[in-house]
């Protein structure tokens, strides 16, 4: 409000000091000074000018005032001031004799029917007719309309450009921070821009424990001191705990707690101190309030996601529970397996999901063992023909039975290709080299070292160093000799191979599956 | 590449020009393409050249990177009179 009236009261200063600079206003002065050759032009940029103004602004300019003796020059104000206050009252065009002989004019400058100041024109030596007068009138409402407009114009592009600027900030920040779903990337990321659109040098972001009635450190960034204090915050207590019980931005001096409300209050971002040193604006608390109900949809949809990745890693953990009590051999160590088959990913520079679904693999890469009979699974000779075929459907038939979970579509070419070769002598479909999915050939090597390592009724339990010799062996035929390296760098870790070891000597190791048939 | 050797690149100049008079915001190339009315590949260019220099803060996102000015008090000093300098 106090912006506006500001801005009010500048317009008439603004709009004269365009008038004067107008380019049609000169060349109008020029062309009807060439007609009626006046010695002087005037601007006068207030409605109501004192006498001691005017006698400022045209003492100025008047060739003649400059010299004329006191009474004449007394005479001469009189006349322009009577038409001025002539021309404020018909708010039309004025003529006047301004000395003997010589006459002038006075246009009043309107907008919206409100009257700002004036135009005129003196000590022209001839009269003046009434029809030129209407046209220097029409051509001068023309010339002050033109510059008006500008003016709005201008007005509006210095107006609405802050904004159009602060709304595609906001914008902006919603992409960036509505790019990540994961909870631990997504909090620090709203305290860093929420910092450097309010220019502050502390934000603490804090989420509600329901249970706890408290209000727990989620991120906090501070740009001064490199040590961040992380602090429970018990709810109507302090700037953030009390913005949480009452569901609205509590601002301060030096701080600005915005509560993050979505059905409930779920938690507050908290600004502290002003780069500039200045207190927290009303607006400052506007932006924030509009960044507060975009984090919020951001940290429900990451809130939303962590739970139904919980939700299938879940399930795919029972499900490979399940799978393994139906195959007749026994416990696998898992857990070791499948750090082995992240810890190879990761030195194969595999992103996020391609390691997610590594895991999910390593998990089900044999869950189509479950459709071949535990004769064929458990002989200890030789499979006939037949017996083989079935063995070979399993890649298939784990895909099949997999491929409803929608969760598990980026794992079905891994489970698929995991017995693919690497010289295409494998199957389903006999792929070589990199036709074989990267997640593939990587199974494809853990789930041969987990075979030779786990007990099996057709082959001798291999030792460790035993089974690494027979990968080492068939790198590059069967398996991806780049994979291979890798592998048996990772196979080096001390922590990987003590766990393997732990795992391999647990009890229900030896004794067979856990819980297979009870 | 030096400050000031890169404020007399025009479309440097006019970025940073931009972020300078509006310290608070965070914009995409395209959106401050549009704002200073430039092309958005030579915009990207700069952003980045302005970057790594830490006359700006790259926030990079898998979808798209929001730049915004430095918080360096001393930077934006500097950078204040070499503009000032420039336009007189």
């Amino acid at each position: 409000m106090f912006e506006e009236s500001k801005k009010d009261s500048n317009y008439p200063r603004e709009l004269f000091e365009r008038l004067k600079n107008s380019v049609s206003l000169k060349k109008e002065e020029e062309c009807f000074g060439y007609c009626i050759k006046p010695n002087m032009w005037w601007l006068i940029d207030r409605p109501n000018p004192k006498l001691h103004e005017l006698n400022k602004i045209i003492c100025q300019t008047c060739p003649y005032l400059k010299k004329a003796a006191a009474k004449k020059r007394s005479k001469c104000f009189k006349q322009v001031f009577n038409a001025l206050k002539k021309a404020a009252q018909s708010k039309a065009l004025t003529r006047f004799e301004c000395i003997q002989g010589l006459h002038g004019f006075i246009y009043p400058i309107l907008y919206n029917a409100k009257l700002y100041g004036y135009i005129g024109a003196c000590y022209v030596k001839k009269d003046i007719s009434p029809q030129l007068l209407n046209i220097f009138s029409a051509f001068t409402d023309t010339v002050v309309k033109e510059v008006q407009k500008e003016l709005e114009l201008s007005k509006l592009y210095e107006t609405v450009r802050p904004r159009a600027i602060a709304l595609s900030t906001v914008h902006t920040v919603y992409r960036l921070i509505s790019s990540t779903l994961d909870l631990n990337e997504l909090l620090p990321r709203i305290a860093r821009l929420s910092l450097q659109i309010i220019r502050a040098n502390r934000c603490s972001i804090k989420l509600v424990d329901a249970k706890r009635k408290t209000l727990l450190p989620k991120a906090t960034v501070d740009l001064r001191e490199k040590k961040v204090r992380l602090k429970r915050v018990r709810i109507g207590r302090w700037a953030p705990g009390k913005a949480v019980k009452y569901g609205r931005p509590i601002r301060g001096e030096n701080y600005l707690a915005t509560p993050l409300i979505d059905e409930d209050v779920i938690g507050v971002i908290t600004l502290y101190d002003k780069v500039d040193y200045k207190p927290f604006t009303p607006f400052d608390q506007e932006i924030m309030s509009t960044l507060a109900e975009q984090a919020v949809i951001a940290i429900k949809n990451a809130q939303l996601y962590k739970e139904q990745e919980r939700l299938t890693i879940g399930a795919i953990k029972s499900l490979s529970t399940i799978l393994d009590t139906r195959t007749p051999w026994p416990y696998v160590p898992r857990a070791s397996f499948l750090k082995i088959a992240l810890a190879v990913g990761q030195e194969m520079r595999m992103d996020s999901n391609e390691l997610k679904s590594l895991e999910y693999a390593s998990l089900l890469h044999d869950a189509g063992q479950i459709v071949v009979p535990d004769e064929v699974l458990s002989k200890p000779t030789k499979l006939t023909g037949k017996e083989y075929e079935m063995v070979k459907e399993h890649p298939m038939r784990g895909v099949e039975i997999l491929k409803h979970i929608r969760a598990l579509k980026s794992v079905m070419p891994i489970i698929m290709h995991h017995h693919e070769k690497y010289d295409g002598s494998g199957y389903p479909k006999g792929l070589k080299k990199e036709q074989i999915p990267l997640g593939a050939r990587i199974m494809a090597v853990i789930g041969a070292f987990e075979a030779m390592i786990g007990k099996r009724p057709y082959r001798i339990q291999k030792t460790i160093d035993e089974a690494l010799e027979e990968i080492k062996k068939n790198s590059g035929t069967q398996f991806d000799p780049n994979v291979v390296d890798i592998f048996l760098k990772v196979m080096e870790r001390k922590d990987i191979r003590t766990m393997l070891e732990r795992e391999l000597h647990q009890p229900h190791a030896a004794a067979g599956r856990i819980v297979l048939k009870i | 590449m030096n400050l000031e050797k890169m404020l007399k690149s025009k479309i440097h100049r006019k970025v940073v020009l931009f972020f300078h008079e509006n310290q608070t915001s965070i914009d995409t190339p395209r959106g401050i393409a549009t704002w200073i009315r430039e092309d958005r590949l030579r915009v990207l260019r700069a952003l980045e050249d302005l970057a790594k220099e830490e006359i700006l803060v790259a926030h990079r996102a898998t979808s798209t990177t929001g730049y915004s000015y430095t918080r360096n008090s001393r930077l934006i000093a500097k950078i204040n009179r070499l503009l000032n300098k420039k336009s007189s």
